[in-house]
Protein backbone atom coordinates (compact mmCIF):
# COMPACT_ATOMS: atom_id res chain seq x y z
CA UNK A 1 0.00 0.00 0.00
CA UNK A 2 3.16 2.60 1.21
CA UNK A 3 4.24 1.70 -2.33
CA UNK A 4 1.69 2.87 -3.92
CA UNK A 5 1.23 5.90 -2.25
CA UNK A 6 4.98 6.95 -3.10
CA UNK A 7 4.35 6.34 -6.33
CA UNK A 8 1.57 9.06 -6.33
CA UNK A 9 3.36 11.65 -4.97
CA UNK A 10 6.53 10.99 -7.80
CA UNK A 11 3.74 10.95 -10.27
CA UNK A 12 3.23 14.59 -11.29
CA UNK A 13 7.16 15.25 -11.50
CA UNK A 14 7.20 12.09 -13.62
CA UNK A 15 4.77 14.02 -16.22
CA UNK A 16 6.81 17.36 -16.02
CA UNK A 17 10.21 15.65 -16.60
CA UNK A 18 10.65 15.68 -20.23
CA UNK A 19 10.18 19.17 -20.91
CA UNK A 20 11.82 20.13 -17.94
CA UNK A 21 14.94 18.15 -18.91
CA UNK A 22 14.64 19.49 -22.43
CA UNK A 23 13.96 23.28 -21.59
CA UNK A 24 16.79 23.00 -18.88
CA UNK A 25 19.53 21.59 -21.04
CA UNK A 26 19.23 23.54 -24.21
CA UNK A 27 17.36 27.20 -22.73
CA UNK A 28 18.84 27.29 -19.28
CA UNK A 29 22.21 25.44 -20.53
CA UNK A 30 22.60 27.26 -23.13
CA UNK A 31 22.42 30.95 -20.89
CA UNK A 32 24.84 29.63 -18.54
CA UNK A 33 26.91 28.68 -20.64
CA UNK A 34 26.80 31.75 -22.39
CA UNK A 35 27.39 33.66 -19.19
CA UNK A 36 30.36 31.82 -18.38
CA UNK A 37 31.84 31.43 -21.77
CA UNK A 38 31.26 35.58 -22.11
CA UNK A 39 34.04 35.97 -19.91
CA UNK A 40 36.42 33.75 -21.94
CA UNK A 41 38.87 33.42 -24.82
CA UNK A 42 37.31 30.27 -26.56
CA UNK A 43 37.89 28.72 -30.06
CA UNK A 44 35.95 25.94 -29.29
CA UNK A 45 39.34 23.35 -30.28
CA UNK A 46 41.22 24.28 -27.28
CA UNK A 47 40.08 25.06 -23.35
CA UNK A 48 38.58 28.16 -22.62
CA UNK A 49 41.04 30.55 -21.01
CA UNK A 50 39.58 33.01 -18.36
CA UNK A 51 39.85 36.78 -19.23
CA UNK A 52 37.61 38.08 -16.94
CA UNK A 53 35.91 41.32 -18.76
CA UNK A 54 38.20 41.32 -21.73
CA UNK A 55 35.81 40.20 -24.45
CA UNK A 56 33.35 43.08 -23.27
CA UNK A 57 36.34 46.08 -23.14
CA UNK A 58 37.35 44.55 -26.43
CA UNK A 59 33.83 45.31 -27.67
CA UNK A 60 33.99 49.04 -26.81
CA UNK A 61 37.29 49.36 -29.26
CA UNK A 62 35.79 46.82 -32.30
CA UNK A 63 34.40 49.34 -35.03
CA UNK A 64 32.15 46.01 -36.58
CA UNK A 65 30.64 45.88 -33.29
CA UNK A 66 29.66 49.31 -32.92
CA UNK A 67 28.36 49.10 -36.70
CA UNK A 68 26.46 45.85 -35.98
CA UNK A 69 24.35 47.19 -32.86
CA UNK A 70 23.87 50.63 -34.60
CA UNK A 71 22.58 48.63 -37.61
CA UNK A 72 20.08 46.55 -35.23
CA UNK A 73 19.11 49.91 -33.71
CA UNK A 74 18.44 51.23 -37.07
CA UNK A 75 16.26 48.40 -37.94
CA UNK A 76 14.59 48.91 -34.84
CA UNK A 77 13.82 52.48 -35.77
CA UNK A 78 12.69 51.68 -39.60
CA UNK A 79 10.63 48.61 -38.60
CA UNK A 80 8.71 49.66 -35.67
CA UNK A 81 7.07 52.57 -35.98
CA UNK A 82 5.94 51.37 -39.13
CA UNK A 83 4.78 48.25 -38.88
CA UNK A 84 2.75 49.86 -35.89
CA UNK A 85 1.08 52.43 -37.70
CA UNK A 86 0.76 50.03 -41.06
CA UNK A 87 -0.69 47.17 -38.94
CA UNK A 88 -3.15 49.48 -36.96
CA UNK A 89 -4.00 51.29 -40.50
CA UNK A 90 -4.52 47.99 -42.33
CA UNK A 91 -6.71 46.29 -39.22
CA UNK A 92 -9.25 49.44 -39.24
CA UNK A 93 -9.42 49.42 -43.15
CA UNK A 94 -10.12 45.99 -43.06
CA UNK A 95 -12.56 45.95 -40.52
CA UNK A 96 -14.37 48.65 -42.30
CA UNK A 97 -14.36 46.32 -45.42
CA UNK A 98 -14.59 42.89 -43.94
CA UNK A 99 -18.37 42.48 -45.59
CA UNK A 100 -16.90 42.89 -49.54
CA UNK A 101 -15.49 40.15 -51.07
CA UNK A 102 -12.40 41.98 -52.16
CA UNK A 103 -11.90 42.53 -48.48
CA UNK A 104 -12.44 38.98 -47.89
CA UNK A 105 -9.65 38.21 -49.90
CA UNK A 106 -7.37 41.21 -48.97
CA UNK A 107 -7.92 39.24 -45.43
CA UNK A 108 -7.21 35.85 -46.18
CA UNK A 109 -3.96 36.73 -48.64
CA UNK A 110 -2.31 39.23 -46.39
CA UNK A 111 -1.47 36.28 -44.17
CA UNK A 112 0.56 34.72 -46.40
CA UNK A 113 3.92 36.19 -46.45
CA UNK A 114 4.17 35.25 -42.70
CA UNK A 115 3.62 31.46 -43.59
CA UNK A 116 6.32 31.00 -45.47
CA UNK A 117 9.92 30.35 -44.05
CA UNK A 118 12.35 33.50 -43.76
CA UNK A 119 14.27 31.20 -46.59
CA UNK A 120 11.91 31.54 -48.56
CA UNK A 121 11.37 35.35 -48.75
CA UNK A 122 14.68 36.41 -48.44
CA UNK A 123 15.47 34.15 -52.02
CA UNK A 124 12.07 35.24 -53.64
CA UNK A 125 12.64 39.22 -52.70
CA UNK A 126 16.17 38.83 -53.84
CA UNK A 127 15.27 37.41 -56.81
CA UNK A 128 12.65 39.21 -57.33
CA UNK A 129 14.49 42.45 -57.29
CA UNK A 130 17.77 41.35 -59.18
CA UNK A 131 15.31 39.09 -62.08
CA UNK A 132 14.84 42.09 -64.08
CA UNK A 133 11.50 41.28 -64.27
CA UNK A 134 9.67 44.25 -66.27
CA UNK A 135 6.57 44.97 -63.73
CA UNK A 136 9.08 45.40 -61.28
CA UNK A 137 11.62 47.61 -62.75
CA UNK A 138 8.39 49.65 -64.16
CA UNK A 139 7.05 49.72 -60.33
CA UNK A 140 10.45 50.50 -58.93
CA UNK A 141 11.15 53.30 -61.86
CA UNK A 142 8.26 55.60 -61.14
CA UNK A 143 10.25 56.74 -57.91
CA UNK A 144 13.25 56.54 -60.38
CA UNK A 145 14.94 53.87 -58.79
CA UNK A 146 16.89 50.37 -60.12
CA UNK A 147 15.83 47.32 -58.03
CA UNK A 148 18.74 45.61 -58.79
CA UNK A 149 21.14 48.72 -57.38
CA UNK A 150 19.22 48.75 -53.59
CA UNK A 151 20.65 45.44 -52.12
CA UNK A 152 24.14 45.84 -53.56
CA UNK A 153 24.06 49.37 -52.65
CA UNK A 154 25.40 50.07 -48.25
CA UNK A 155 23.08 52.85 -48.29
CA UNK A 156 19.66 51.06 -49.59
CA UNK A 157 20.45 47.52 -48.15
CA UNK A 158 19.15 47.93 -44.26
CA UNK A 159 16.27 50.01 -45.91
CA UNK A 160 15.28 47.16 -48.29
CA UNK A 161 15.92 44.41 -45.31
CA UNK A 162 13.68 46.77 -42.95
CA UNK A 163 11.00 46.43 -45.66
CA UNK A 164 10.95 42.86 -46.42
CA UNK A 165 10.58 42.28 -42.41
CA UNK A 166 7.96 44.66 -42.75
CA UNK A 167 5.95 43.27 -45.60
CA UNK A 168 6.07 39.68 -44.26
CA UNK A 169 5.45 40.44 -40.97
CA UNK A 170 2.08 42.93 -41.75
CA UNK A 171 -0.69 39.87 -41.64
CA UNK A 172 0.57 39.25 -38.00
CA UNK A 173 -0.04 42.61 -36.89
CA UNK A 174 -3.20 43.14 -38.97
CA UNK A 175 -4.73 39.78 -37.05
CA UNK A 176 -3.30 41.07 -33.87
CA UNK A 177 -5.24 44.09 -34.10
CA UNK A 178 -7.62 43.10 -35.63
CA UNK A 179 -8.84 40.87 -32.77
CA UNK A 180 -8.36 44.28 -30.38
CA UNK A 181 -10.57 46.06 -32.66
CA UNK A 182 -13.03 43.21 -32.80
CA UNK A 183 -13.29 43.22 -28.63
CA UNK A 184 -14.05 47.12 -28.54
CA UNK A 185 -18.27 47.13 -28.18
CA UNK A 186 -20.20 48.68 -31.05
CA UNK A 187 -22.06 51.42 -28.31
CA UNK A 188 -19.39 52.94 -28.09
CA UNK A 189 -19.29 54.12 -31.75
CA UNK A 190 -23.01 54.51 -32.01
CA UNK A 191 -23.02 56.87 -28.79
CA UNK A 192 -19.87 59.00 -30.24
CA UNK A 193 -22.73 59.18 -33.20
CA UNK A 194 -25.29 60.32 -31.41
CA UNK A 195 -22.79 62.98 -30.33
CA UNK A 196 -21.75 64.03 -33.47
CA UNK A 197 -18.46 62.73 -33.23
CA UNK A 198 -16.97 61.98 -36.90
CA UNK A 199 -15.39 58.70 -38.11
CA UNK A 200 -11.83 60.38 -37.76
CA UNK A 201 -12.55 61.69 -33.76
CA UNK A 202 -14.20 57.98 -33.23
CA UNK A 203 -10.68 56.89 -33.96
CA UNK A 204 -8.38 59.15 -31.87
CA UNK A 205 -11.35 59.20 -28.99
CA UNK A 206 -12.33 55.78 -28.97
CA UNK A 207 -10.54 53.24 -30.96
CA UNK A 208 -7.33 54.56 -29.49
CA UNK A 209 -7.63 54.39 -26.01
CA UNK A 210 -9.16 50.80 -25.88
CA UNK A 211 -6.80 49.55 -28.18
CA UNK A 212 -3.56 50.92 -25.74
CA UNK A 213 -3.21 47.22 -24.48
CA UNK A 214 -3.46 45.75 -27.44
CA UNK A 215 -0.80 48.19 -28.99
CA UNK A 216 1.50 47.91 -26.19
CA UNK A 217 1.77 44.29 -26.69
CA UNK A 218 2.06 44.62 -29.90
CA UNK A 219 4.54 47.03 -29.55
CA UNK A 220 6.92 45.30 -27.83
CA UNK A 221 6.51 42.32 -29.90
CA UNK A 222 7.51 44.15 -32.36
CA UNK A 223 10.38 45.72 -30.69
CA UNK A 224 12.09 42.16 -30.18
CA UNK A 225 11.37 40.62 -33.45
CA UNK A 226 12.89 43.15 -34.88
CA UNK A 227 15.85 42.00 -33.18
CA UNK A 228 15.63 38.61 -34.45
CA UNK A 229 15.82 39.31 -38.36
CA UNK A 230 18.97 37.27 -39.34
CA UNK A 231 17.42 34.71 -41.33
CA UNK A 232 15.85 37.54 -43.63
CA UNK A 233 19.13 39.06 -43.47
CA UNK A 234 21.41 36.08 -44.70
CA UNK A 235 19.01 35.46 -47.49
CA UNK A 236 18.87 38.75 -49.10
CA UNK A 237 22.42 40.38 -48.42
CA UNK A 238 24.56 37.57 -46.28
CA UNK A 239 25.11 40.68 -44.10
CA UNK A 240 26.79 42.51 -46.73
CA UNK A 241 27.76 44.73 -48.83
CA UNK A 242 30.81 45.62 -46.25
CA UNK A 243 28.58 44.36 -43.40
CA UNK A 244 25.69 46.91 -44.25
CA UNK A 245 23.32 45.08 -43.28
CA UNK A 246 25.11 43.05 -40.12
CA UNK A 247 23.06 43.08 -37.14
CA UNK A 248 24.14 41.79 -33.73
CA UNK A 249 22.85 38.08 -34.39
CA UNK A 250 24.68 37.74 -37.76
CA UNK A 251 27.98 39.30 -36.18
CA UNK A 252 27.83 36.76 -33.30
CA UNK A 253 27.45 33.79 -36.23
CA UNK A 254 30.28 35.01 -38.17
CA UNK A 255 32.27 35.21 -35.43
CA UNK A 256 32.18 32.25 -34.15
CA UNK A 257 30.79 30.16 -37.31
CA UNK A 258 33.56 31.74 -39.56
CA UNK A 259 36.74 32.78 -37.39
CA UNK A 260 36.03 30.53 -34.74
CA UNK A 261 36.15 33.42 -31.90
CA UNK A 262 33.59 31.79 -29.84
CA UNK A 263 33.71 33.52 -26.81
CA UNK A 264 33.67 36.92 -28.14
CA UNK A 265 30.45 35.78 -30.09
CA UNK A 266 28.91 35.00 -26.63
CA UNK A 267 29.76 38.40 -25.32
CA UNK A 268 28.40 40.03 -28.52
CA UNK A 269 24.99 37.61 -27.75
CA UNK A 270 25.33 38.40 -24.43
CA UNK A 271 24.76 42.22 -25.34
CA UNK A 272 21.55 41.12 -27.29
CA UNK A 273 20.29 39.05 -24.41
CA UNK A 274 20.33 42.07 -22.04
CA UNK A 275 18.81 44.51 -24.64
CA UNK A 276 15.74 41.76 -24.94
CA UNK A 277 15.34 41.75 -20.95
CA UNK A 278 15.51 45.57 -21.10
CA UNK A 279 12.50 45.27 -23.71
CA UNK A 280 10.58 42.63 -21.69
CA UNK A 281 11.00 44.17 -17.98
CA UNK A 282 9.92 47.73 -19.34
CA UNK A 283 6.47 45.72 -21.11
CA UNK A 284 6.45 43.99 -18.07
CA UNK A 285 5.94 47.49 -16.19
CA UNK A 286 4.33 49.14 -18.31
CA UNK A 287 1.23 46.47 -18.90
CA UNK A 288 1.27 46.67 -14.69
CA UNK A 289 0.61 50.01 -14.86
CA UNK A 290 -1.85 49.61 -17.72
CA UNK A 291 -4.17 47.15 -15.48
CA UNK A 292 -3.79 49.23 -12.41
CA UNK A 293 -5.63 51.97 -14.43
CA UNK A 294 -8.63 50.03 -15.15
CA UNK B 1 -24.12 64.09 -55.06
CA UNK B 2 -24.50 61.81 -51.83
CA UNK B 3 -24.46 58.83 -54.15
CA UNK B 4 -21.44 59.85 -56.31
CA UNK B 5 -19.39 60.22 -53.13
CA UNK B 6 -20.50 56.86 -51.97
CA UNK B 7 -19.30 55.19 -54.95
CA UNK B 8 -16.00 57.05 -54.92
CA UNK B 9 -15.61 56.38 -51.74
CA UNK B 10 -16.27 52.68 -52.69
CA UNK B 11 -14.15 52.79 -55.54
CA UNK B 12 -11.56 54.20 -53.88
CA UNK B 13 -11.49 51.55 -51.38
CA UNK B 14 -11.63 48.49 -53.65
CA UNK B 15 -8.38 50.09 -55.18
CA UNK B 16 -6.44 49.99 -51.97
CA UNK B 17 -7.97 46.78 -51.60
CA UNK B 18 -6.55 45.48 -54.70
CA UNK B 19 -3.36 47.11 -54.05
CA UNK B 20 -2.76 45.41 -50.72
CA UNK B 21 -4.06 41.84 -52.47
CA UNK B 22 -1.48 42.24 -55.14
CA UNK B 23 1.45 43.80 -52.38
CA UNK B 24 0.98 40.45 -50.33
CA UNK B 25 1.32 38.33 -53.15
CA UNK B 26 2.95 39.50 -56.13
CA UNK B 27 6.39 37.75 -54.89
CA UNK B 28 4.64 34.66 -54.83
CA UNK B 29 3.16 34.88 -58.17
CA UNK B 30 6.53 35.18 -59.29
CA UNK B 31 8.10 32.48 -57.62
CA UNK B 32 5.15 30.24 -59.24
CA UNK B 33 5.83 31.96 -62.88
CA UNK B 34 9.35 31.64 -63.21
CA UNK B 35 9.20 28.09 -61.71
CA UNK B 36 7.71 26.75 -64.63
CA UNK B 37 9.89 28.41 -67.05
CA UNK B 38 13.09 27.14 -68.67
CA UNK B 39 16.62 28.25 -67.83
CA UNK B 40 16.34 29.21 -71.46
CA UNK B 41 13.77 31.82 -71.85
CA UNK B 42 13.66 32.60 -67.70
CA UNK B 43 14.55 35.96 -68.87
CA UNK B 44 12.06 35.99 -71.73
CA UNK B 45 8.56 37.50 -70.26
CA UNK B 46 6.28 37.10 -73.11
CA UNK B 47 3.81 34.93 -71.46
CA UNK B 48 2.25 32.07 -73.56
CA UNK B 49 1.17 28.85 -71.62
CA UNK B 50 3.37 26.96 -74.20
CA UNK B 51 6.46 28.37 -72.99
CA UNK B 52 5.01 26.88 -69.42
CA UNK B 53 7.40 23.28 -68.37
CA UNK B 54 7.85 21.31 -65.09
CA UNK B 55 11.19 20.44 -66.20
CA UNK B 56 12.74 22.55 -63.55
CA UNK B 57 10.67 20.47 -60.74
CA UNK B 58 11.73 17.04 -62.93
CA UNK B 59 15.65 18.64 -62.52
CA UNK B 60 14.98 19.19 -59.08
CA UNK B 61 14.21 15.57 -57.63
CA UNK B 62 17.23 14.61 -59.05
CA UNK B 63 19.50 16.83 -57.74
CA UNK B 64 21.95 15.04 -55.57
CA UNK B 65 20.57 15.00 -52.07
CA UNK B 66 17.34 16.78 -52.70
CA UNK B 67 14.90 13.71 -51.74
CA UNK B 68 17.36 13.71 -48.25
CA UNK B 69 16.08 17.45 -47.76
CA UNK B 70 12.77 16.57 -48.53
CA UNK B 71 12.45 13.38 -46.52
CA UNK B 72 14.69 15.72 -43.44
CA UNK B 73 12.43 18.68 -43.39
CA UNK B 74 9.25 16.21 -43.29
CA UNK B 75 10.81 14.16 -40.63
CA UNK B 76 12.15 16.77 -38.32
CA UNK B 77 8.19 18.32 -38.52
CA UNK B 78 6.33 15.31 -38.10
CA UNK B 79 8.40 14.16 -35.09
CA UNK B 80 8.84 17.65 -33.83
CA UNK B 81 4.48 17.73 -33.62
CA UNK B 82 4.58 14.70 -31.66
CA UNK B 83 6.99 15.41 -29.39
CA UNK B 84 5.78 18.39 -28.52
CA UNK B 85 2.18 17.60 -27.95
CA UNK B 86 3.15 14.46 -25.90
CA UNK B 87 5.36 16.37 -23.66
CA UNK B 88 3.72 19.13 -23.66
CA UNK B 89 0.23 17.71 -22.77
CA UNK B 90 1.79 15.29 -19.98
CA UNK B 91 3.30 18.69 -18.43
CA UNK B 92 0.00 20.92 -18.83
CA UNK B 93 -2.05 18.32 -17.76
CA UNK B 94 0.14 17.90 -14.39
CA UNK B 95 0.27 21.49 -13.87
CA UNK B 96 -3.33 22.25 -14.40
CA UNK B 97 -4.86 19.23 -12.35
CA UNK B 98 -2.36 17.28 -10.17
CA UNK B 99 -1.57 18.48 -6.57
CA UNK B 100 2.71 18.53 -6.23
CA UNK B 101 4.83 21.00 -4.26
CA UNK B 102 6.14 23.46 -5.94
CA UNK B 103 3.39 23.82 -8.62
CA UNK B 104 3.47 27.21 -9.50
CA UNK B 105 7.23 27.73 -8.76
CA UNK B 106 8.09 25.25 -11.19
CA UNK B 107 5.50 26.25 -14.38
CA UNK B 108 6.94 30.15 -13.71
CA UNK B 109 10.43 28.98 -14.06
CA UNK B 110 9.86 26.77 -17.19
CA UNK B 111 7.75 29.84 -18.26
CA UNK B 112 10.37 32.31 -17.84
CA UNK B 113 12.56 30.35 -20.24
CA UNK B 114 10.50 31.57 -22.84
CA UNK B 115 11.90 35.39 -22.45
CA UNK B 116 15.39 33.82 -24.35
CA UNK B 117 15.31 34.28 -28.15
CA UNK B 118 16.56 31.62 -29.84
CA UNK B 119 19.56 33.90 -31.91
CA UNK B 120 20.76 34.40 -28.81
CA UNK B 121 21.85 31.34 -27.16
CA UNK B 122 22.90 29.90 -30.95
CA UNK B 123 26.31 29.48 -30.01
CA UNK B 124 26.15 27.76 -27.01
CA UNK B 125 23.47 25.36 -27.89
CA UNK B 126 25.34 24.68 -30.94
CA UNK B 127 28.60 23.66 -28.11
CA UNK B 128 26.19 21.22 -26.06
CA UNK B 129 25.01 19.74 -29.18
CA UNK B 130 28.30 19.52 -29.98
CA UNK B 131 29.29 18.03 -26.44
CA UNK B 132 26.67 15.27 -26.62
CA UNK B 133 28.19 14.01 -30.28
CA UNK B 134 25.05 15.10 -31.52
CA UNK B 135 25.34 17.28 -34.80
CA UNK B 136 24.30 16.22 -38.05
CA UNK B 137 21.41 13.92 -36.12
CA UNK B 138 17.76 13.99 -36.31
CA UNK B 139 17.74 14.30 -32.67
CA UNK B 140 19.57 17.57 -32.56
CA UNK B 141 17.08 19.17 -34.88
CA UNK B 142 14.05 17.64 -33.22
CA UNK B 143 14.85 17.61 -29.31
CA UNK B 144 15.32 21.54 -28.63
CA UNK B 145 11.92 22.22 -30.61
CA UNK B 146 9.17 22.43 -27.73
CA UNK B 147 9.37 25.05 -25.75
CA UNK B 148 7.54 26.06 -22.60
CA UNK B 149 4.81 27.83 -24.76
CA UNK B 150 3.42 24.11 -25.48
CA UNK B 151 2.72 23.51 -21.88
CA UNK B 152 1.41 27.05 -21.65
CA UNK B 153 -1.28 26.39 -23.76
CA UNK B 154 -1.94 22.84 -22.44
CA UNK B 155 -2.61 24.04 -18.96
CA UNK B 156 -4.83 26.64 -20.15
CA UNK B 157 -6.83 24.28 -21.90
CA UNK B 158 -6.97 21.58 -19.30
CA UNK B 159 -7.86 24.13 -17.05
CA UNK B 160 -10.70 24.44 -18.37
CA UNK B 161 -12.12 21.10 -17.87
CA UNK B 162 -14.33 20.19 -14.79
CA UNK B 163 -12.37 18.25 -12.45
CA UNK B 164 -15.86 16.25 -11.85
CA UNK B 165 -15.08 14.82 -15.75
CA UNK B 166 -12.13 13.06 -14.35
CA UNK B 167 -13.04 12.18 -10.81
CA UNK B 168 -16.11 10.05 -12.81
CA UNK B 169 -13.08 8.22 -15.16
CA UNK B 170 -10.54 7.18 -11.82
CA UNK B 171 -13.75 6.13 -10.27
CA UNK B 172 -14.19 3.98 -13.27
CA UNK B 173 -10.79 2.56 -12.58
CA UNK B 174 -8.79 5.01 -14.36
CA UNK B 175 -5.60 5.75 -13.85
CA UNK B 176 -3.67 9.24 -14.55
CA UNK B 177 -1.85 8.49 -17.98
CA UNK B 178 -5.04 6.81 -18.65
CA UNK B 179 -7.39 9.51 -17.70
CA UNK B 180 -5.19 12.16 -19.78
CA UNK B 181 -5.15 9.91 -22.97
CA UNK B 182 -9.03 8.70 -22.91
CA UNK B 183 -10.65 12.02 -21.21
CA UNK B 184 -8.68 15.12 -21.32
CA UNK B 185 -6.86 14.41 -24.77
CA UNK B 186 -10.28 14.31 -27.05
CA UNK B 187 -11.42 17.19 -25.04
CA UNK B 188 -8.86 18.93 -25.82
CA UNK B 189 -7.97 18.40 -29.44
CA UNK B 190 -8.33 22.18 -30.70
CA UNK B 191 -5.39 23.34 -28.50
CA UNK B 192 -3.50 20.25 -29.73
CA UNK B 193 -4.84 20.92 -33.26
CA UNK B 194 -3.45 24.55 -32.88
CA UNK B 195 -0.08 23.72 -31.05
CA UNK B 196 0.66 21.02 -33.66
CA UNK B 197 0.03 23.83 -36.53
CA UNK B 198 2.39 26.56 -34.86
CA UNK B 199 5.20 23.78 -33.72
CA UNK B 200 4.42 22.42 -37.80
CA UNK B 201 5.16 25.56 -39.15
CA UNK B 202 7.79 26.52 -36.82
CA UNK B 203 9.54 23.31 -37.68
CA UNK B 204 9.39 23.49 -41.56
CA UNK B 205 10.52 27.31 -41.45
CA UNK B 206 13.00 26.75 -38.99
CA UNK B 207 16.47 27.56 -40.58
CA UNK B 208 19.62 29.33 -38.22
CA UNK B 209 19.70 25.93 -35.95
CA UNK B 210 19.58 23.44 -38.75
CA UNK B 211 21.96 26.09 -40.42
CA UNK B 212 24.19 25.81 -37.40
CA UNK B 213 23.50 22.03 -36.45
CA UNK B 214 23.75 20.30 -39.93
CA UNK B 215 26.59 20.69 -42.10
CA UNK B 216 26.63 17.40 -43.94
CA UNK B 217 24.46 17.62 -47.09
CA UNK B 218 22.51 14.73 -46.48
CA UNK B 219 21.49 15.88 -43.29
CA UNK B 220 19.90 19.08 -44.44
CA UNK B 221 16.77 20.47 -44.64
CA UNK B 222 14.50 22.02 -47.48
CA UNK B 223 15.14 25.97 -46.13
CA UNK B 224 18.79 25.34 -46.48
CA UNK B 225 18.61 23.81 -49.73
CA UNK B 226 17.08 26.86 -51.23
CA UNK B 227 19.47 29.28 -49.47
CA UNK B 228 22.68 27.49 -50.50
CA UNK B 229 21.32 27.36 -54.09
CA UNK B 230 22.05 31.06 -54.67
CA UNK B 231 25.93 30.69 -54.89
CA UNK B 232 25.89 26.59 -56.35
CA UNK B 233 22.74 27.35 -59.36
CA UNK B 234 23.49 31.11 -59.76
CA UNK B 235 22.37 31.36 -62.96
CA UNK B 236 19.69 28.74 -63.12
CA UNK B 237 16.42 30.75 -61.44
CA UNK B 238 13.70 28.81 -62.34
CA UNK B 239 15.57 25.49 -60.20
CA UNK B 240 15.63 28.01 -57.03
CA UNK B 241 11.89 29.47 -57.65
CA UNK B 242 10.99 25.30 -58.13
CA UNK B 243 12.52 24.85 -54.68
CA UNK B 244 11.05 28.09 -53.63
CA UNK B 245 7.55 26.68 -54.26
CA UNK B 246 8.37 23.47 -52.75
CA UNK B 247 9.01 24.88 -49.07
CA UNK B 248 6.15 27.14 -49.50
CA UNK B 249 3.57 24.80 -50.39
CA UNK B 250 2.95 22.86 -46.91
CA UNK B 251 1.99 25.56 -44.63
CA UNK B 252 0.43 27.35 -47.62
CA UNK B 253 -1.70 24.61 -48.13
CA UNK B 254 -2.65 23.52 -44.36
CA UNK B 255 -3.72 27.20 -44.59
CA UNK B 256 -6.14 27.13 -47.14
CA UNK B 257 -7.65 24.35 -45.61
CA UNK B 258 -8.11 25.75 -41.60
CA UNK B 259 -7.55 29.28 -42.36
CA UNK B 260 -8.98 30.37 -39.09
CA UNK B 261 -7.03 27.68 -37.47
CA UNK B 262 -4.08 28.82 -38.88
CA UNK B 263 -4.09 32.28 -37.81
CA UNK B 264 -4.89 31.63 -34.19
CA UNK B 265 -2.10 29.02 -33.87
CA UNK B 266 0.53 31.54 -35.92
CA UNK B 267 -0.61 34.33 -33.77
CA UNK B 268 -0.69 32.66 -30.55
CA UNK B 269 2.71 33.76 -29.24
CA UNK B 270 1.61 37.18 -29.26
CA UNK B 271 -1.57 36.85 -26.71
CA UNK B 272 0.36 34.81 -24.16
CA UNK B 273 -0.63 36.96 -21.01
Amino acid sequence: MKKKADIRKIEPYLYITPITLILVTFVVGSVLISIFLGFCKYNIITPPQFRGLGNYIKLLDDSKFIKALWNTIKLELYIVPLQMVSGLLMAVFLLANRKHLLGKIANCVIFIPFLCSNAVVGVVWRELLNGKFPPVEAFFGLFGIQPSMLLGDSKSALVVVAGVAIWRWMGYYTVIFLSGLMAISKTYYEAAKVDGAGKIRSFFSITLPMMKPTIIMALFLSITTALRNFELIFNLTGGGPNNATTDLVMYAYTLCFKSNSAGYAMAVSNVLFVLVMIAALFQKRLLKRESSEL
Amino acid sequence: MRIMKKAFGRGLADLILIGIILGSIFPFLYMFLMSFRSTINAYDFSFSLDKFTLQQYIKIFQMDYFVNYVLNSVIVAVAGVLLTLTVCSLAGYAFAKMNFKGNDKLFLFLFLTLIVPSEVIIVPLFLITKGLGWLNTYQALILPLPTAFGVFIMRQAILDIPSDLMDAAKLDGCGNLQTLVRVVLPIVRGALLTLAIFTFVGAWNNFLWPLVACTRQEMKTLPLALSAMKTQYNTDVGLTMACAVINFLPPFLFYLFMQSKFKEGMTLGGVKE
